[in-house]
């Protein structure tokens, strides 16, 4: 068996050992290296900065424990900069999951102690609600006629987040974090088409590519773009995190990948070539 | 010091167990496999439950005697288990399909034709050369793109007029590479939070 | 009329025209309709939420019946952890605002979402390796964007090397914009006629076996 031969054909158990080493490194011995922030990203956290205070946010958790490594860092890091800002948040869930990742987003920004928030006051969250794009066209319609209590049970009515809220009118923007393709296409049908609301998109980077032409059509203002976009979106607010952390992982992944992909190609060529 | 909290000791051990796949199937893995799928359909029932309870029960705790008829149409979803029944299922799937259809499409119509279409009806001369080219560029790639996806008449790929649909063909092959390389980027994102939460949570060494 | 196919066509059609009047008009009575409908199908897709797990029950149950082969003890534990989370949401009273729920939540169902999908990472790396070859014109068009792409996302590259960061942004630009519009435009197209098919009743599909 030729050299080539040999390289085209090292074993799977190999290659994927190699992927462990490749992220135990990083993860024991921090590189700390620079970022550069994208402008989707930018234009992410620039739509929310021009936000005045008191602003109402409709914030979609449109994920669950599969996008939770990459989207939660960018919801923690969102929720920051929309706190730090005094926009009064009402969160929901289109993901059967989202709801179970409220608390730990909750546990990661923590508004009470960092913010000064108040429950009921400066943000709500209504829970999971069926439906997929009749939730959220429910949602901006009426908000009131589907919606009376909140995750918790309590009547919405009882909190004054809820007061002047009954539906898109009242909404200032729309946002949301989703590793649903239907998900993302619905909000922009339901709140920019049928609403024209302000919004946001944030989804796992392999999505960015199919909502990109809303985003260059406008429809969208900014995109958070998957772990990338968390990492840029923990930058730009001040709040290093996961995501962060997770750059010098990628760094050393993906290059290992990149030397995987030119071992392969170049013994696939040098072996082609000696075959003739 | 390694943790003592038994819920990061059981999702430790599920991490460890969904992982082993990659190197080979095994038994660890066909039983995290099979927790997996319980425990997905298990927080469907009770996320379910929870919302008849708040969008129909309540209602129905109102006054609003009509909702009735939405529960008795939702009981009727389960007749498609039944050989004999099984037409019932039909009247809540059409209402269902009949909402979703109409909700979609009405604004799919503007959002991913009118829009995109104007987008791309825009002068291709900008402020700078580079963004003329991008223009350009953009423009060529939406009208192949689409060209290339005619395939009711077969001499739109045929000679000349081949071309379009041929240059179509790459702009898409440029674009899926990108969209692959944002692929190897998600998956690693998404693993190396599991990596780190057995380094820190678990081994408590970072 | 067969009640058993036409009604339910019916039903289509007019739910489905009263959610397209509702976007293209303004009259209040469409509007409160369509508001009762949304509401309605709410709740619907929260019933619909148990068939899988009724599913489950009937294939598991018959592999755990039948013995079959080394299957049955695994049928069984997954039906245990279905009776699980449904016995602690439900019990409490709480749903998912449960503490004792949101325990189990955490210790079982969220490293294994979140490991499931992720450890794709690893056939991610194969198959770079074995299969992501410029073997000829076309493979190498997907190759160049694909390498350039992953250079431009690790971070080390366009931290040493800022090129590859503005090259990636490019690409993302012209390239990715133009290609997926005309994809979108498409897919666009696509959805609309398959859905006016489904409200006048020539895609019957969704109405099941005969």
């Amino acid at each position: 068996m030729s050299i080539w031969e040999k390289l085209t054909s090292i074993p799977r158990e190999v290659i994927m050992g190699l992927v462990v080493i490749a992220i135990l490194i990083p993860a024991l011995n921090p590189l700390g290296l620079p970022l550069m922030v994208g402008s989707m990203s930018e234009n992410w956290y620039d739509t929310v900065d021009s936000l005045p205070a008191g602003s109402i946010v409709l914030f979609d958790i449109g994920y669950g424990s599969g996008g939770y490594p990459s989207l939660g860092p960018g919801n923690i890091a969102a929720f920051h900069q929309m706190f730090a800002k005094n926009l009064r948040i009402v969160m929901m869930a289109t993901a059967l999951e989202g709801s179970m990742m409220y608390p730990l987003i909750m546990a990661g920004v923590k508004p009470e102690s960092n913010y000064g928030a108040v429950y009921g006051e400066d943000y709500i969250f209504l829970g999971y609600i069926a439906g997929g794009q009749t939730a959220m066209a429910g949602v901006l319609g009426d908000l009131k006629s589907l919606v009376s209590s909140d995750y918790n049970g309590n009547p919405i009515s009882g909190y004054s987040i809820m007061d002047n809220v009954g539906g898109a009118d009242d909404i200032d923007l729309v946002a949301y974090m989703t590793t649903s393709g239907d998900t993302a296409e619905g909000w922009v049908y339901q709140a920019y088409s049928q609403y024209n609301r302000a919004l946001l998109g944030g989804c796992l980077s392999m999505m960015t590519t199919s909502i990109k032409p809303y985003y260059d059509s406008g429809q969208l203002l900014g995109i958070m773009d998957g772990i990338k976009g968390a990492a840029d979106l923990e930058f730009l607010t001040g709040h290093p995190g996961d995501a962060i952390v997770s750059s010098d992982i990628l760094s050393f992944t993906q290059t290992l990948v990149l030397i995987f992909i030119l071992v392969g190609n170049v013994a696939f060529w040098m072996q082609k070539g000696g075959g003739k | 010091m390694v943790s003592l909290d038994p819920q990061v000791w059981i999702a430790a051990f599920l991490t460890i167990a969904a992982t082993s796949y990659a190197f080979r199937d095994n038994r660890v893995f066909k039983l995290a496999e099979n927790t997996f799928i319980g425990v997905a359909a298990g927080h469907q029932i009770v996320m379910g439950v929870k919302n008849i309870r708040d969008y129909g029960w309540s209602h129905l705790a109102q006054g609003e005697m009509i909702y009735i008829v939405v529960f008795l149409l939702g009981v009727l979803l389960y007749a498609r288990y039944s050989k004999e029944y099984y037409w019932l299922y039909r009247y809540p799937i059409a209402f269902l399909v009949g909402n979703g259809v109409g909700i979609s499409i009405r604004a799919g119509i503007h959002s991913d034709f009118i829009v995109q279409i104007a987008q791309t009806a825009t002068p291709l001369v900008a402020s700078d050369a580079m963004g003329t080219i991008n223009n350009i560029i953009t423009f060529v790639g939406v009208i192949t793109a689409l060209s290339h996806f005619i395939f009711t008449y077969e001499s739109v790929h045929q000679g000349t007029l081949g071309w379009g649909p041929k240059i179509g063909r790459w702009m898409i092959l440029l674009a899926l590479g990108a969209s692959f390389g944002n692929t190897v980027m998600t998956r690693f994102g998404m693993y190396q939070g599991r990596v780190v939460f057995l380094l820190r949570e678990w081994l408590q060494i970072i | 009329m067969d009640y058993r196919r036409d009604i339910p066509l019916a039903i289509t059609f007019i739910v489905g025209v009263i959610a397209v009047l509702d976007y293209y008009t303004t009259f209040e009575s469409v509007t409160n309709t369509f508001t009762v409908i949304k509401n309605w199908g709410v709740v619907l897709q929260a019933f619909a939420l148990g068939l899988g797990a009724v599913n489950l029950f009937r294939i598991h149950g018959k592999r755990i019946s039948e013995r079959t082969r080394d299957d049955w003890m695994f049928s069984g534990w997954l039906l245990l952890m279905l009776v699980l989370f449904v016995v602690v949401g439900l019990g409490t009273g709480q749903y998912d605002a449960s503490t004792s729920y949101q325990w189990i939540y955490n210790s079982l169902f969220l490293p294994l979402g979140a490991t499931m999908y992720s450890s794709l990472a690893f056939y991610m790396a194969y198959g770079s390796y074995k299969v992501l070859r410029a073997r000829n014109f076309e493979a190498a068009l997907l190759f160049i964007t694909a390498v350039l792409v992953i250079i431009g996302n690790t971070p080390i590259f366009p931290a040493t090397f800022p090129v590859f960061f503005h090259i990636r942004e490019w690409i993302f630009g012209p390239i990715v914009s133009g290609a997926y519009r005309g994809i979108r435009i498409g897919v666009g197209i696509g959805a609309v006629v398959l859905g006016i098919r489904t409200l006048v009743g020539l895609e019957t599909g969704y109405l099941g076996r005969r």
